[in-house]
Order: C-alpha cells, then sequence, then structure tokens
C-alpha cells in the first residue's frame, strides 16, 4: 500500500453521509465487504460517474463529519477499492476505525483544507508527513498524520491482513 | 497498561473481561475459522450471554442458541449465561459482581458502557472483538474526557431519561465524538445507579467512545456487597485536563421525546403530544433496571392500557425480575394489560421479538429509533422515559406522565 498519493482532486462537503452518499445501504444490510462488488457503488449518491472517472491515485478531500451516520465499512471499502487516498476536515471515530481497517490511507483531521482545493486540481498528499500539495495553484498545507501504529494497519492492506500478520507474529 | 498514557495516543490495552452476545457468537467463530484461530487468548475473561433472543422463537434461532453452546464450550468460554440465567448482557454483570471500578471491559455491542454507572470503563469494538479474542488486545486511540457536571433536582414527571434525551439533543456531536463522557456534579446523590446505567447508555447515541460516573458512597454502597475489598473509589486526577467543562441541570421542563429517524431529533413531549400509537415497550439497555419498572408501575397501577395498544415490558435481568415480582410490579403491569417478556433485550434488539407491523408507530425505551429498530422500515418509532410511555400506552397517544400522576 503506497503511502503518497498523486492525482485529481474530488472534492465534496460537509456531512457526507457513510450510507447512502458514499454506497447504497443495501450493502452494509447484506455485510457485503467484496471490493470488486463494491467498487462500481463508490461515493455515486453524490457522482455517479465517480467509479467510471475515478483513477488510483486520485485524492477525495472531504468537509466535516465525513462518512457520517451509522458506522458501516462498506462505503470507506468503496474508496479503499479505487486505490484512492483521503483527505477530510473531520470525521466520526467509527468511520476512522473502519477506514483504517479498509487500508484505506487518510488524513482525517485537515481544518481548512476544502478551502485550498477543487475538484479537478492536481494533489499530492503525503499521508506519512501529514503533507498535502495543490500542484495546480502551487500551494502546501501539513495536517497531523495517523499515528505510527494505524499507518502500519493501512499500509499491511487494512485490518484482515494486519491481524494475520500479528497472528503470524506471536 | 500500568502507565500513564495520553490523549490521541494508540495503545493495545488488555481488557479485565470481553464481553460478546448471544447473536454475535456464531461470527466471530466465523472470524476466528477464517483466521485459523483455534484458540482464545484468555477464555477465561470471556463472557457470553444469551440476551438478544433468550426464547428462540424460529427453528433457525434454536439452532443457532445449539451452535452457540457448542462453540462455547470449543473454546473453553468460562462465563456463559445462556437461557433463563442472566440476562442482559450490559446489566447483570454489574449485579454479580464481574464490574468494580476502574475495570476496562471490551465488548462487541455500542451499550457495554452502561457499566460506567460503577466506574467501569466499557468500550465496545464491534467487529475487532475478534481481535481481542484471537491476540488479547486491540488498538484504542486513548480519548479525551468531556466532563459533565450534573446539578439541580428532577421536575415532577421527568425522569434522568429525560435529561439524557435531552443532553444529547443539546451537545455539540462534534464535541463527544470519540471522548468519554464523564459525569460528576452535586446533583450525583440523587442519582442511584439503576438510573446511571440510563446516563451511560445514551451518549453513545450522539458518538460518545464511553461514559462514566465518578464514584461516590452510592456506587460504593450498592458495589461492597457484590465485589467487598475489591471496591476502589475511581475519580479522575486533580487537575486533569478536560476537552471541555459542562455544567448541566436535570431541572429539565418537561419529558422529552426522540422522534422519528434519529435519537438526538429530541423535542418537549408537548411538540408530538396526541400521536395515536398502537405499540409501547418498557425495557432495553437504556431502561430495564428496577427503577424503571417502579417508575412505570407507579403510572399502570390501577389503570388500563388501551384497547388499541399492546404494551411490552422486559425486565433487564433475572434478578430485576424477580425483585419486580417480589414488590407486585408485575401484578401491576398484568392488571393494566401488558405483556411480560423473557429478561434480555426485549424487542429493542432489532425487532426479531414482538415487532411492529408495517406503518404502526410505536413509543418506547428502547436504545435507538432508526428505520427498521423495531422491524419495518416504515414503522415510526419515538423514544420516551418509562413514565412517558406508561402514559402513553394508558391513553392510546402521545402523553405527558404529568396527566396522569397529577
Amino acid at each position: 500500500m503506497q503511502l503518497t498519493c498523486r492525482g485529481r482532486c474530488w472534492k465534496f462537503g460537509d456531512n457526507v453521509g457513510v450510507d447512502g452518499d458514499m454506497m447504497p445501504l443495501e450493502f452494509a444490510l447484506q455485510r457485503e465487504t467484496r471490493l470488486e462488488t463494491l467498487a462500481p457503488y463508490a461515493m455515486t449518491g453524490l457522482d455517479p460517474d465517480f467509479p467510471k472517472r475515478v483513477k488510483a491515485g486520485d485524492i477525495v478531500v472531504g468537509g466535516k463529519r465525513f462518512a457520517q451516520g451509522n458506522p458501516h465499512i462498506q462505503g470507506l471499502l468503496g474508496l479503499a477499492a479505487h486505490k484512492v487516498g483521503l483527505v477530510c476536515e473531520s470525521i466520526p471515530r467509527g468511520s476512522l476505525r473502519n477506514a483504517i481497517n479498509a487500508g484505506l490511507p487518510l488524513l482525517p483531521a485537515c481544518p481548512g483544507v476544502s478551502q485550498c482545493v477543487e475538484s479537478g486540481d492536481e494533489v499530492e498528499v503525503d499521508f506519512r508527513s501529514g503533507r498535502v500539495r495543490n500542484l495546480t495553484r502551487n500551494t502546501e498545507q501539513w495536517f497531523e498524520p495517523l499515528p505510527q501504529a494505524l499507518l502500519e494497519i493501512v499500509m499491511a492492506g487494512g485490518w484482515e491482513p494486519a491481524l494475520k500478520r500479528r497472528l503470524a507474529t506471536t | 497498561m500500568g502507565r500513564p498514557v495520553t490523549p490521541g495516543e494508540i495503545i493495545y490495552p488488555e481488557p479485565d473481561l470481553i464481553t460478546t452476545h448471544d447473536w454475535y457468537v456464531v461470527n466471530f467463530d466465523a472470524a476466528l475459522r477464517k483466521l485459523a484461530v483455534d484458540r482464545l487468548h484468555a477464555p477465561d475473561k470471556v463472557l457470553i450471554s444469551t440476551d438478544h433472543e433468550p426464547v428462540a422463537v424460529s427453528a433457525q434461532a434454536a439452532a443457532r442458541q445449539r451452535t452457540v453452546r457448542d462453540i462455547v464450550r470449543k473454546y473453553g468460554i468460562q462465563h456463559f449465561y445462556d437461557v433463563g440465567r442472566g440476562g442482559h448482557g450490559h446489566i447483570f454483570p454489574m449485579e454479580l459482581g464481574y464490574i468494580a471500578p476502574g475495570m476496562l471491559v471490551l465488548a462487541y455491542d455500542p451499550h457495554v458502557t452502561n457499566y460506567g454507572a460503577v466506574g467501569c470503563l466499557g468500550i465496545s469494538l464491534v467487529v475487532e472483538i475478534s481481535e481481542v479474542l484471537a491476540c488479547g488486545s486491540a488498538w484504542i486511540r486513548v480519548p479525551e474526557t468531556v466532563r459533565v457536571n450534573l446539578h439541580g433536582e428532577l421536575q415532577r414527571g421527568v425522569t434522568v431519561r429525560d435529561v439524557a434525551q435531552r443532553m444529547i439533543g443539546d451537545f455539540d456531536a462534534d464535541l463527544v465524538d470519540y471522548t468519554v463522557v464523564e459525569f460528576g456534579g452535586t446533583a450525583l446523590a440523587r442519582i442511584d445507579v439503576d438510573r446511571r446505567m440510563t446516563l451511560c447508555n445514551t451518549p453513545v447515541e450522539l458518538g460518545a467512545k464511553s461514559a462514566l460516573f465518578e464514584t461516590d458512597e452510592l456506587t460504593e454502597t450498592w458495589l461492597r456487597p457484590r465485589i467487598g475489598e475489591r471496591f476502589q473509589h475511581m475519580r479522575s486526577d486533580a487537575g486533569a485536563h478536560y476537552k471541555a467543562v459542562i455544567d448541566y441541570s436535570l431541572a429539565v421542563v418537561e419529558p422529552q421525546v426522540a422522534a422519528p429517524p434519529t435519537p438526538d431529533n429530541v423535542v418537549g413531549v408537548s411538540a408530538v403530544a396526541g400521536t395515536k400509537v398502537d405499540y409501547a415497550f418498557i425495557g432495553s439497555c437504556a431502561n430495564s433496571s428496577l427503577a424503571d419498572l417502579r417508575d412505570a408501575a407507579s403510572v399502570l397501577r390501577g389503570r388500563t392500557v388501551d384497547p388499541t395498544v399492546r404494551l411490552i415490558v422486559t425486565p433487564g435481568t433475572q434478578k430485576i425480575a424477580a425483585e419486580a415480582a417480589a414488590e407486585g410490579l408485575i401484578g401491576v403491569f398484568i392488571d393494566a394489560g401488558a405483556i411480560l417478556t423473557a429478561p434480555g433485550c426485549g424487542p429493542c434488539a432489532g425487532g426479531r421479538i414482538g415487532p411492529l407491523a408495517p406503518g404502526e408507530v410505536s413509543i418506547n425505551t428502547g436504545t435507538r429509533n432508526d428505520p427498521g429498530r423495531l422491524g419495518p422500515r416504515d414503522a415510526e418509532i419515538y423514544l420516551a422515559s418509562p413514565l412517558t410511555v406508561a402514559a402513553s400506552a394508558i391513553k392510546g397517544r402521545i402523553t405527558d406522565p404529568r396527566e396522569i400522576i397529577g
């Protein structure tokens, strides 16, 4: 799992809902976790073309309380399936945990980031250092990265591969 | 951990107890088998309770109960409270002396925060409880604390459930997210352990990681007979840093109702009074203590449930059911036309027991009112105190209990 992303910015607003906006609720109710099944529905509640146009390495930028609602993992798995990175102003704790478990690289607390990027900008994010560079506008911001222990889970590919590794070493 | 930790730090603490309930046992077993794990890290620390569906109501449920018993045997799980033994897993472990101040309990289910009523930190990890079962721990980001100082007096017809609902309506979700809500203040001496469970249960709906009370004489009086010398007082360090300190008065002016579709959609009862209800329920891990049953009986005594309403009462635990019977409360419910279910979660566990019919309206003391919580997604659920639910059951419409208790 790469801890840097460079690609197109996909900006969404505040209070993006994990159910409905990010993924149809039915997948959560069915406990569907296969990436190939979820990928075609990622973010379609807000942008029906997202799954067709997004590319690996792109950056999703969210506002406050990104992935809010009942903490279902499916919306986060949908993003992880496209190998994008996530930068958001804030994220509720259940969805933070789900993002890490989904192996989705993220910067979870980036106040003001929405003002500095627009959809379509070329953006580079280093999830290890917390640096967000807007290459289109030539700006740079720094935010608190995930703690090392959580970066390692993301790098392993999420909860299940990380747990397999833990079991193998204990 | 045996060492001080700071908010934001990632730690892997080993819990004193791990709890899961009947429905999740099959899932964690499947997760462990997929990982080729065939033994638990500490089966002597695992407590399982058959509370979500204590009376199997389908062939599948009966088969699942048998599977759960097999899984418990396979892993050598030491604390198994099956049908008719304990009752609700967020309540009876406190009655039986499993829970002491200062303990850390990790659980599958979000409402494990009830243990905060006696100063124990209960944290839900949902599916990651499998990692705790296999490896003995899972990561936790050390939370900040929001201190809530309670003061003032409860008004007539108003219970701590109303205060708790008003509180989650008032508090900023962004402030409470991922924090532990710690209760203290001058009103503590008037809030017994039963009612503390209600206050520890509700902040979860706003995104709090957990909630707990500092211990006091009431805690000690309640716990000493149960845990003896294991009792110790737990209070925050002098000069502890809080993310916020909130002064909150119990003197909420009127009973509070959470209207559909979310628990924080809270209004005064007058805003929804008169709404026809088909179904009322008193129980759940939020409101099934002896104090709650006494509240409900105080309204129902000598009165009858409206002929168009069915009222279900679920005592939290076997012990609470026995005490309610000894006090004559069960007789009050039966005389009023209510039906009793087996101790445990009651209908609140997804409506598997006693669901609503499509389009029906319920008022109840459950934990959540999302569409589908009691079965059909188009049924409407209002949440309220045992007093308001009992009053509404009598009138057939959402009713301010002060109209009945005078």
